[in-house]
Order: structure tokens, then C-alpha cells, then sequence
């Protein structure tokens, strides 16, 4: 069941070397036998990080494109709103005076000024499966990336997920889609630990920690069925994963990468905390949850999901900006500085989104509309060439200009800085047609990866 | 000066290339030299006294200079059959008419008649072969001998230029299924570039398929190869793509088809392909192969199959043009089989006759506590009571297994529990509010169906050709959520046919003989469903609509009538049904997929693998691991009308359902011979159930009455609402596959039944069984374990079981000593009542959470 090798197959036909996965078993840990995992968790040193991981920063409900990264000074009052643009440190691009810690170090960053092909309706999926929300679907539905890379090459390590998602159950329940699972079933969804019973359950709160070692030896001397019996690893897992639930209820890897109180006090200030309160329907405006996604990521996952504050401003648009902009320049600068001091910019990536942009005209309520016509995309790490504007838009802000980029062609780049060809790269959907990643006539964007 | 050179080497290479031998070729073929033997016996005298047999009969006939004929020797040796095409010796008298190579494959020389011998440990056997027409270039037909290349190296596979859009520029039909356009393709488009007439080893295709040019595909003919060879002649021929006259294929042949063979074994193929005018080819050498399980044996492109360390059976697909074969191989293990008891049960015959031919002595019959949970558990969906346990391991009647299946089929908890099995692959959905009244009562209409045992043809009839409105005809729920004809078509393929049209809709099954026509075709039979508001909101009324019955393939432009899978089109009246035809010809008792797809969905229930699996995809390249027994249960099923409780009873009072699971020495590693019972997770429903009923837990689901069972649950909208039965796996009913449901385990799962509050307060309520155990003072705690794992487990507890239990009990209850407390255990001040009810929840929590209770053994 170990297996580790590189893909294999005519699904690949360019002969590319590719790097091979880590996979242990379909069960992620099916194979080893449990001292083997515990013996290779010992081990295991974190340290540099041996995989590839993508963080995506989804700005739930549609932040403003205009008012963010794409300033339109030269537009008519009713379009152009109160802010106005900073230099950064690389010469001709300017951002919003509310971004000044990205200003500095713009050269680590890449934006798309010229994102299209957003649906109209307040979800996510365009930006967690790069698919239309409205367009035909396999049963089941598409597979996020996160769950795709899951389905793809398993867990990097024993006790941690690859695929988890930072955000908390909101009201309106599509700005707190960590990313489904689609046709790939549950066993590739993401781990929640802030929705449904995922955060819950990893807290020991019921009973004391005397208590569950008591049930554990207890387990132990009843649970003498032989799990050799089981052929398809299910048994084996079990025991896998009731051992590692333990580990998360006591302490290791998964519940140390969630706890901060780890963390160096000076990183953990950089990052700041922002607050735990759900705003309003979506989700909260946590600064740490940063943290957290860069201390998943080194602990092993592949994909961390989270949802920061709620962006859909039919009112108020610029009294917000002031109070959530620059909590946003907080959270990102102090991910992607630290993913740079730490040599692990060249292996994670950083995405920053919403589902669309805003409209250029400002409503009565001082606030802007939906505008799926156009939006914007904030892009770090995992080894593109940063210190770029790509596209851009028409006056106005209201259509792409030049270099409109669509959705598969992010998913396609952010593939391609995982170690993935995605549109050479199969999946097989529940009718066991196989599904290309990201259809072929999306290329990586060449100014990224070129 | 290059220019000048250039055109002289390739032309010195043509010639190379062309006459003379590749290096593969001259080193297999030389080097056992012309003559080895002359007998001088005749064909006649030596097959009467030898073992050996060429796979096929007759004289060989070949055609022309570059005619291959793959040549198959078997040795019989006792019963067995030994393949010894590669190990014996050839010899060819006259010669220079043919030659053979060492691995059996004859190539042409010259005209004239020969006769070949083969020798084996001193067996000699002989067989004539004609050749004409050896100095002529005889036309090359592009359909059926360049297109196959390009199949067996990849090039036209869906990764690469079979691609929708191409790659990088060039695109070919998905496995040449498209040959008139393939040949476009390759000769017209891009202004002829791909191919170079004047020196065609310089034309494109070959620079890059053999890797002298860049090529992302990397190097894939090599031009030693008899399949570059064959391009290039087609190159010089000018391009043919064959005349009007040429047959075309109607179906492969592969010698031999099965074979009982050993482990490290090898076996050689032979693929024949068959024209419409009953000629035929040997295409051994342009055919494509694929194994099945690599575990079990591997396969090479010259057709020469490898078994590997593992026993059982496999099976190696063949594909040539859009024609599919199978070779199966079964490698036995060999241990005497002597503990197999008489049964006259039809699974039993069927399953203990494959084991004796393995050799591979199965488990022992499994307990009465192992029997009454597992068949409680596959028939009913729950766990056994305490009750029915008690009273069924007192019981002394020898019938009592036979007498308890058929007391869960009779009890509506049978139809409960397969109720929502079909409710979820018929995808029984609720996406709006309105839809409560139909969800529930289609769901109503298939618990009833189930518990009445409706003959299963008459139930299929009445929901495929459904009309009406769901207050007086629920099945028509099903067109609700199953919307569109393409959808509709596909789900009564894959559920009741085991046939995934799927790919077929925009190019030809590439591992099945359905065509796009076969697809549109049996689209229309769901052309007409029309559709108008119902008597409520978000209901509607099916009827059939009056006119012509037809879908239009969108690649011929054709509007195709009705047709069968495999049937003849249909012409019907404008007023009839097109979906009566269909339920007509589904339920037919001669249809070859109705009833072995309803009997392979039953068998894999219980046994937690189909005879083909999986189970929904019969298809021919994924063959069954019983024929016969897959024939046999469908014939009985059919025989008895239709009958599936008769089915489940046919399967449950097997001894094969009924063995252990626990492995003796040889079979642990079986896992499709049914040798043993192959534990599984239980599904969502079942746990949660069993969770409740051990705790003395309800649960509560919205809108359903208090303590309804998971397993009774009408439609998906619960899967939602419950964190239980979505982390477990409990469909979504999003498709007709019933793969749909998990039953693999992950750490949330794990992470829910050891620490969420939802178990804990299960435990740990006033109500639980933790504090009914205590409350109930007249029960020692002998009597309390044991009622737990009569209930857990539906057995008694072993002594050192009890032992450990009443040791922990006795520990807990033992007030600890404070210097030993954490400062934290100290503060929490526990009440008398406490003290005696959580080691009770300890020990429930700790048997809820062994494999024992968790899995279905």
C-alpha cells in the first residue's frame, strides 16, 4: 500500500517530470502499520517545508475593486470615491492609501486588475473550484482545489489533514464554504475545525483528560478485533484515526498548529488578532487565522481555506474600507513576509479574492452594487514572479481593459506552483469519467510563471 | 552541400528501414537459426501422440509481404494447460517461405506452402502455411491499420491529441474512433505539413512520434518498429485511406479466452480481427492491451501476459478499433480444499466449485452471534435487540438462521432499510420546501413497493414509464429531480443496466461497443416526457407528449428513433409511449443486462464487492470474478418472477454469506473469491441507529416524529442537517451511483465518536443506559456487562472481557487517593450518583468505539 512514486499512466503524455507524491495508502495512512506512523511523526521534522500549499484568502460578498488596488483617479466623482493612491516600492504601481505595509513591499506581490467571468450570485464557488457556479455540473458537483489536491496526494504527514478550512459557519452559509468536496466525496472535504462539530470535537471540554486516558486503556483491552481481517484499510484506518483523535485531543501536530500559544510573541503581534465576531452574516475578521493557515501549512497541509470579514457594501463602502482595509494590509503583509523570512515563499502560495467586483457608480447609500463584470485578485508566493499589475480595467473600473484573466486561468497557475499540470492531470467523477483539473484551454498565466 | 546531403541519407535510410530487418527483429529471429528439426512425421501423426495444441485450427493463410500471424502453443500436461509458445523450438520446412520467431510470431519470406513444427520436451506438432502474394505491396486500409497505432501508443488517448481541442495543434479522434477524420487530420490540415511524400521519414508525424524532433510526448515509435515500418508504406503508397470496398471489423476474437495458469506464468495471446465478409487478420501485433489488476499480472504490447505473485482471478482488456475483448486468467493457489460442506444452495455451488478449482479452503461458518448481527445488520438495517439476541442463541432449531432471515425479510424493517438504499441512487431529493410532499411519498411508494415484494420488473415498470401526479402516482417524483432526457436516459442505464452511457454522448464508449447512435438512440425513448404544473407548488404532471419519439446525435445530424441497447430501432405511433417500448424491452426475461445488474447490486450488498464491481459497470472490459454464478442468480431471479426477498434469501442462506471472517492461513489475502466474509464500516444510518439503541438515545430529525430511526429517513435533506450522518458518508443523492456513499473512515469521524458532545450527552443523560444500568440495583455488574455486549456486540462477554470491565469499575469507584489528583481533578466535586454512572459511560463509550462494534464482521 506505500506508495511512492510519481504518477503513472497515459493520462500524462508529455513525458514531464513531475515531482512524485508522497502517498501513503488511500486512506491517507492506510498502509503503515501504527507504529510506523507514530515512529515517522517522531520524526518528522518540520522543518524546510517538503511540499507545496496554497492559502486563499476568500473576501466574502465582493470587495471593491476600484477602491483597493485599482484606484480611478481620473474618473467622475460618482465613480471615483475618497481615497487616493500610494506609490509602492515598485515604481508605476500605486494602490489605495489604506494598504500602506503593502506598499512597501509590493515586489512580493502580483495583482490581476482584470478578472472576469464571475457569476452574479453571492458564492464561492468560482473561486474555490475555478468552475462556473452556474454552469453544468457532474453529479456531485466540482471538487475544490483543496480537495482535489487531497484526492490527488494524500496527507504529507500522519495527523494532519491536507485540506482544511479556517472559516466559521456564517449565516449566510456560502461565505463560509471552506471549499466542497464535490464528486470526490467526503473523504477528501475539508477539515473545519470553526464549523459544525470539526472545532468541537477537538476540544476536550466533557470530560478530563484522566477521563479519556481511562477510556483509551479501557479501548484498548476491549478492542482486540483483528484488523488484518479488513482488506480495504477501512479497520486499519480506524485505528489510525482514533489514535490521531487522541493526539488532537491531548496534543500534537494538529491542535499545536492551531494553537498560537506556540508562536513567538513577536510574530504573533505582527499578525495582530482582529476580532472572533461574525460580521454580520459572514465571517469574522480574525487576524490570527493567518497565523494559523501559515502554521497548518508548515504542520502539513496542502490547502487552507479562510473567509475574512464580509465585503458586500451596498452602504457605507468607504466607512468600512477604513476599518477593514487596513486590518486586510495587516493580515496578508504579515503572512507573506513571514512566509519570505521563513524560505517558504517559493513553495506556498497566497491568493486574495472575492466572488466579484463593485459597481464603478456609487449608490445613494455611499455604497457600490455587484459587479461581476469585473474583479480583482491579489497573488504571493509559491515562486511567481512578484512586483506586477496584470490587466487592467477601463476608466471607469467597470470592464477589463487589456489582459482579461478568467478563474481556470488562476486555478491553472496555482496548479502549476503546486507541482500539478492541471490540465493534463485527471480526476474521475462519480460516473468514472475522468475530469480534467482545469480545461486545456487554460493556460498558466505566462506573466506569473513564465 | 546539406541540402544535397540531406535528401541521400534519408533516402539510404528509407531503404534500411524498409528491407532490411530491425535489430529486435534479426536477434529474435536468427538466432535459433532456419532448420532445427525435420521430422519427417506427418501433422496428423504427431498431434495423436503429443500434448500440444495450437490455439486455433486449420491451415494459416497469409497475404502479402508484411503479414504477421502470432502462433499460440499449448502444452496439456494432465488437466492443465501450459503455455509454451515462447519456450519451445520452431523449425520450417521448406524454407524460405516464412520464418519464426522465437516468441512464435511467423513473418512472410516469400510464396509458397510450408509447414511448420513446433518441438516441446520431445513433443513435436506440426501445422501447414500458405503464402501469397509475398512480393506485392498490397494497399494499406488506414481505418484498420494505421489507426490502430496511433490507439496502441497513446496518441490519441484523452490526455493527449484524443483531446477535445487537440494538443499543442494537433488532434486525432479519441482512440480512433473517427478514422475519416483522423485521416483529415493528418493529411490535409495545417496545409499538409504533418506528412512528407518525398522522403516520408522525414514527414513530421514520424520526426515526432519517434522523438527526432522535440516532442512533449517524448520518443513513442521506435523506427525499428513494424509499426513505424507500416506508416511509412502508407506514406509511399500516397496516403490511402482504403476503398469503399473494404470490410469493416465487426469483432475481435482473442485465443485463448481463459486460461488456468500459475503464478509467474506466462501466456501468449492471439487477437483476430473479423471483417463483414468473413475474412480475417491476425492483429496480435496492433492490438492494445491493458491489465486489469497489476497486481495479478501484467501485460505487453505484443499481447504476452504475465502473471504475478498473486492467486485468483484477473483478466487482461483488448481493444482493436472500437472492438473490446477480454482474456481471464485464474491463478489457483493449490492447498487442497477438503472442509467445503454440501450445499445445494446455487451460490454455494457456484462459489465452492471456484474455490476447489483455486485451491483455497475457506473460513469456517461464522457463529450464531456473528451470523444473527451480520444478517440483521444486511437485511433489516439495525442492530440486533437484546431480546432477539437472547431468544436466537437460546434457540435450539437447527432452522433457526433460515427461520430468522426470513422474520427480518417479512418485517417492515426490511423494507425501511432498502427503501433508502433505492431512494438514494433514484435520488430522492428535496431542494425546495414544496418538495416534502413528493420526497415523502415516493420514498412511501418504495418502502411499500419493497414490503409487499412487488415483483422488481413490475417496480421498475411502473417508475420509468411513470405519468401523472404524485398525489395519485409517486414514482414520477423521480422525473423531478432526474430533469433532463440526457440524465434521464443515463440514470436507467447505470441503475437498472449497469451500463454507463456516459462517455457515449460525445464520442464513442471507449471501453464499451456503445456508439453516440446507441446513446441519442436510447435518448429517445425519453423524448416525449412533457411536463405541466401539478396541484401544488412545485409539483408537476408527467404525460406522454403526442408526436414522433426522437434525439438527434449532434455529430451526424441524424434524429435517431428509439433503439434498444444492442436492440433494433423502433418505429412507434405518435401516441404511444416511447417508455412503455423501453420498461417492454428492459423487463424482457431475455434482456442480457436487467436482471444480472439487479442481482450483482444485491449481491455486492451483502457481500460488500459485486461479481462485477463495480457493480454498476458491466461493462465487457470489466468482467464478472463468477460468470456463471452472475448467470445463474440472474436466471433464478428471473425464474422466481422477480422475486427479491426470494433473492435475499437465496444469498442469505448460503453458507458462503454465512462464513467467518476471520482468515485461516491461507485466504487472508482473498478478497473476491468470497472465501471468507470481508468486514465493512457500518453505513451513516445503521451506526447512528446503533448508537442510540446502546445508549437508550433518541434522535430527533426536523419534522419527523420523535425517535425515528436514521435509517427510515425519507430523502437527503437530513444528511444535511445531521453532522453525524454527513461526516459518516450518508449520500447526498446527488447520482445514481450508489459509490456516492462513503464508507471509508477519516480523522473527523474519529475525532465525533471519541469527544463530540452529541456522543457524550448519548452517554451521559439522565435517561441513557449508563444510568438505567445503575438505577436498576438487582443486576450484578456481571449481568450489567454482559446486557452491553449482547447489545453491542449480540454476544457475551468472555471471561477475561468481564474481568477487564468489573477491574475498571472496581478502580473508578474506588475513591482516588488526593495526592494523586491534578489540582483540576480535585475542584470537580462529583456527586454519588456520578461516581456510579461514569465508569458505566466509560465502558458504553469504549465498546462504541471497537472495530467490533463499528464494522459489520
Amino acid at each position: 500500500m506505500l506508495t511512492i512514486a510519481a504518477q503513472k499512466g497515459q493520462a500524462f503524455c508529455d513525458g514531464m517530470t513531475r515531482r512524485g507524491f508522497l502517498k501513503i495508502g488511500t486512506l491517507g495512512l492506510g498502509g503503515a502499520s501504527l507504529p510506523q506512523i507514530l515512529r515517522a511523526e517522531s520524526k518528522t521534522q518540520l522543518k524546510p517545508l517538503d511540499h507545496k500549499a496554497v492559502i486563499m484568502i476568500f473576501l466574502a460578498g465582493g470587495p471593491p475593486h476600484q477602491d483597493m488596488w485599482d484606484l480611478k483617479t481620473e474618473a467622475p466623482s460618482e465613480v471615483r470615491g475618497e481615497f487616493n493612491p500610494i506609490k509602492t516600492n515598485v515604481p508605476g504601481i500605486e494602490i489605495c492609501e489604506l494598504f500602506p505595509q503593502m506598499a512597501t513591499m509590493m515586489d512580493k506581490f502580483s495583482i490581476i486588475r482584470s478578472m472576469v467571468g464571475a457569476g452574479g450570485g453571492h458564492d464561492a464557488v468560482q473561486c474555490l473550484t475555478g468552475r462556473k457556479p452556474q454552469g453544468p455540473q457532474p453529479p456531485g458537483g466540482w471538487p475544490s482545489i483543496g480537495s482535489v489536491l487531497s484526492k490527488l496526494s494524500g496527507q504529507t504527514r500522519p495527523g494532519v489533514p491536507s485540506f482544511l478550512g479556517l472559516s466559521p459557519k456564517c449565516k449566510h452559509d456560502q461565505w463560509g464554504d471552506p471549499g466542497q468536496s464535490g464528486f470526490l466525496g467526503p473523504s477528501h472535504a475539508a477539515f473545519s475545525p470553526f464549523r459544525g462539530g470539526g472545532k468541537k470535537d477537538m476540544v476536550l471540554k466533557d470530560i478530563s483528560i484522566e477521563r479519556l486516558a481511562d477510556r483509551k486503556a479501557l479501548l484498548n483491552s476491549f478492542d482486540n478485533f483483528r484488523r488484518e481481517v479488513d482488506h480495504s484499510g477501512a479497520m486499519e484506518g480506524l485505528d489510525t484515526f482514533t489514535e490521531q483523535a487522541f493526539g488532537v485531543l491531548t496534543s500534537s501536530r494538529l491542535a499545536r498548529a492551531l494553537d498560537l500559544s506556540k508562536e513567538d510573541p513577536k510574530v504573533i503581534e505582527r499578525y495582530g488578532k482582529g476580532t472572533e465576531k461574525l460580521t454580520a452574516d459572514g465571517p469574522w475578521k480574525r487576524l490570527d487565522q493567518f497565523l494559523m493557515a501559515r502554521r497548518l501549512v508548515e504542520a502539513g497541509a496542502r490547502c487552507v481555506t479562510l473567509g475574512f470579514s464580509r465585503w458586500d457594501w451596498h452602504g457605507g463602502n468607504f466607512k468600512r474600507a477604513r476599518e477593514d482595509f487596513p486590518l486586510l494590509d495587516q493580515g496578508i503583509t504579515a503572512l507573506v513576509e513571514d512566509l519570505h523570512n521563513r524560505g517558504m515563499d517559493k513553495d506556498v502560495s497566497v491568493i486574495v479574492w472575492g466572488e466579484f467586483g463593485r459597481t464603478p457608480k456609487i449608490n445613494k447609500d455611499a455604497g457600490r452594487d455587484h459587479w461581476p463584470k469585473v474583479s480583482t485578485a491579489l497573488l504571493a508566493g509559491g515562486g511567481m514572479n512578484h512586483g506586477q499589475v496584470i490587466g487592467s480595467t477601463t476608466r471607469d473600473g467597470g470592464e477589463a481593459n487589456s489582459r482579461p484573466v478568467e478563474f481556470p486561468e488562476v486555478f491553472s497557475t496555482l496548479y502549476h506552483c503546486l507541482g500539478v499540470d492541471a490540465r493534463r492531470t485527471t480526476v474521475n467523477d462519480l460516473s468514472g469519467r475522468p475530469r480534467f483539473l482545469v480545461e486545456s484551454e487554460h493556460a498558466p498565466i505566462p506573466e506569473l510563471v513564465g | 552541400m546539406k541540402l544535397l546531403i540531406f535528401p541521400l541519407c534519408s533516402l539510404l535510410l528509407v531503404l534500411t528501414v524498409e528491407q532490411g530487418t530491425s535489430e529486435e527483429n534479426s536477434t529474435e529471429e536468427t538466432s535459433k537459426g532456419q532448420s532445427l528439426i525435420a521430422t519427417g512425421s506427418s501433422p496428423e501423426e504427431t498431434s495423436r501422440v503429443t500434448p500440444l495444441r495450437w490455439s486455433s485450427d486449420g491451415d494459416i493463410t497469409m497475404k502479402g509481404p508484411h503479414d504477421l500471424h502470432q502462433l499460440v502453443l499449448t502444452s496439456h500436461e494432465g488437466d492443465g494447460k501450459k503455455d509454451v509458445t515462447a519456450i519451445a523450438g520452431f523449425s520450417v520446412e521448406p524454407s524460405g517461405i516464412v520464418t519464426v520467431s522465437p516468441t512464435g510470431l511467423i513473418r512472410v519470406i516469400g510464396n509458397g506452402s510450408a509447414t511448420i513444427t513446433a518441438e516441446f520436451a520431445g513433443s513435436l506438432l506440426s501445422r501447414a502455411v500458405k503464402v501469397n502474394q509475398a512480393d506485392e505491396q498490397l494497399p494499406i486500409s488506414f481505418p484498420n491499420e494505421i489507426v490502430p497505432i496511433f490507439t496502441r501508443h497513446g496518441c490519441n488517448g484523452g490526455g493527449c491529441h484524443g483531446k477535445a481541442e487537440g494538443q499543442n495543434g494537433f488532434k486525432l479522434s479519441l482512440l480512433g474512433y473517427e478514422p475519416q477524420d483522423d485521416h483529415g487530420y493528418l493529411v490535409q490540415e495545417g496545409l499538409g505539413r504533418r506528412i512528407f511524400r518525398a522522403s516520408p521519414t522525414h514527414s513530421l508525424i514520424l520526426l515526432k512520434a519517434s522523438g527526432e524532433l522535440p516532442h512533449q510526448g517524448g520518443s513513442r515509435l521506435a523506427r525499428s518498429s513494424d509499426d513505424y515500418k507500416t506508416i511509412v508504406r502508407w506514406i509511399r503508397q500516397g496516403l490511402p485511406y482504403g476503398s469503399d470496398g473494404d470490410s469493416p471489423v465487426t469483432r475481435i476474437s482473442i485465443e485463448p479466452r481463459e486460461r488456468l495458469t500459475r503464478a509467474k506464468a506466462v501466456q501468449q495471446l492471439r487477437v483476430v480481427a473479423h471483417f463483414s465478409d468473413g475474412s480475417s487478420k491476425d492483429v496480435t501485433r496492433i492490438a492494445q492491451y491493458e491489465a486489469n489488476d497489476e497486481e495479478m499480472a501484467i501485460v505487453s504490447d505484443r499481447g504476452l501476459v504475465a502473471m504475478q505473485e498473486r492467486t485468483g482471478s484477473t483478466s487482461v482488456m483488448i481493444r482493436f478499433q472500437e472492438h473490446v475483448g477480454v482474456f481471464r486468467a485464474t491463478i489457483p493457489l493449490g492447498v487442497p480444499v477438503d472442509n467445503l460442506p454440501s450445499s445445494d444452495n446455487l451460490v454455494d455451488q457456484h462459489i465452492f466449485t471456484k474455490l476447489r478449482t483455486l485451491g483455497l479452503p475457506p473460513s469456517s461458518l461464522s457463529d450464531d452471534s456473528t451470523f444473527l448481527r451480520r444478517a440483521t445488520i444486511d437485511i433489516a438495517g439495525r442492530l440486533p435487540t437484546l431480546d432477539e439476541t437472547d431468544k436466537f442463541l437460546a434457540d435450539t432449531d437447527p432452522e433457526k438462521r433460515t427461520l430468522k432471515i426470513d422474520q427480518l425479510l417479512a418485517s417492515t424493517d426490511y423494507a425501511d432499510y432498502f427503501a433508502g438504499k433505492w431512494a438514494a441512487i433514484l435520488r430522492n431529493k428535496r431542494t425546495s420546501a414544496h418538495h416534502a410532499r413528493g420526497s415523502f411519498a415516493f420514498h412511501s411508494w418504495i418502502r411499500n413497493s419493497l414490503h409487499h415484494n412487488v415483483p422488481y420488473n413490475s417496480f421498475v415498470r411502473q417508475f420509468v414509464a411513470a405519468s401523472g401526479e404524485v398525489g395519485n402516482n409517486p414514482p414520477v417524483i423521480w422525473y423531478r429531480t432526474v430533469k433532463d432526457s440526457k440524465e434521464q436516459l443515463q440514470d436507467v442505464a447505470q441503475i437498472f443496466l449497469g451500463q454507463r452511457l456516459q462517455c457515449a454522448q460525445c464520442h464513442h464508449h471507449p471501453y464499451e461497443k456503445w456508439s453516440q447512435d446507441d446513446y441519442y438512440g436510447f435518448e429517445a425513448f425519453f423524448s416525449k416526457v412533457g411536463r405541466k404544473p401539478g396541484a401544488q407548488p412545485g409539483e408537476e404532471v408527467i404525460f406522454n407528449k403526442i408526436g414522433v419519439a426522437s434525439a438527434k446525435n449532434p455529430r451526424s445530424g441524424r434524429a435517431l428513433p428509439p433503439k434498444p441497447l444492442g436492440g433494433k430501432e423502433l418505429r412507434l405511433a405518435q401516441h404511444h409511449d416511447p417508455r412503455d417500448s423501453l420498461a417492454d424491452w428492459m423487463t424482457n426475461e431475455d434482456n442480457p443486462f436487467f436482471a444480472r445488474m439487479l442481482v450483482n447490486r444485491y449481491w455486492k450488498h451483502f457481500f460488500g464487492r459485486g461479481i462485477v464491481d463495480p457493480e454498476d459497470d458491466m461493462r465487457v472490459t470489466n468482467p464478472p470474478t463468477h460468470p456463471e454464478l452472475l448467470d445463474a442468480l440472474a436466471q433464478s431471479f428471473v425464474e422466481s418472477g422477480y422475486d427479491l426477498k426470494g433473492l435475499v434469501r437465496t444469498i442469505c442462506n448460503s453458507t458462503t454469506y454465512q462464513l467467518s471472517s476471520d482468515p485461516n492461513e491461507f485466504n487472508l489475502d482473498d478478497r473476491q473469491n468470497y472465501s471468507r466474509f470481508y468486514p465493512r464500516r457500518l453505513p451513516a444510518e445503521i451506526l447512528l441507529d446503533g448508537i442510540n439503541t446502546v445508549t437508550n438515545a433518541k434522535e430527533k430529525f426536523s419534522g419527523q416524529p420523535q425517535g425515528i430511526r436514521a435509517v427510515q429517513l425519507p430523502d437527503d435533506q437530513f444528511t444535511k442537517e445531521s453532522y453525524f450522518l454527513s461526516v459518516f458518508g450518508r449520500p447526498d443523492m446527488n447520482s445514481a451511483c450508489e459509490c456516492e456513499r462513503a464508507d471509508d473512515v477519516n480523522l473527523a469521524q474519529a475525532l465525533h465518536l471519541v469527544n463530540s458532545t452529541n456522543i457524550r450527552n448519548k452517554l451521559a443523560s439522565d435517561n441513557a443506559r449508563a444510568a438505567l444500568l445503575v438505577k436498576n440495583t438487582e443486576f450484578s455488574d456481571e449481568a450489567r456487562i454482559s446486557e452491553l455486549y449482547r447489545r453491542a456486540f449480540s454476544r457475551t462477554p468472555g471471561p477475561e472481557e468481564l474481568n477487564v470491565g468489573i477491574r475498571y469499575l472496581n478502580r473508578k469507584r474506588t475513591p482516588a487517593d488526593p495526592s494523586t489528583l491534578s489540582e483540576e481533578a480535585k475542584k470537580k466535586q462529583r456527586s454519588p450518583e456520578a461516581i456510579a454512572r461514569e465508569p458505566y459511560e466509560d465502558l458504553i463509550w469504549a465498546l462504541l468505539n471497537t472495530k467490533e462494534f463499528l464494522f459489520n464482521h
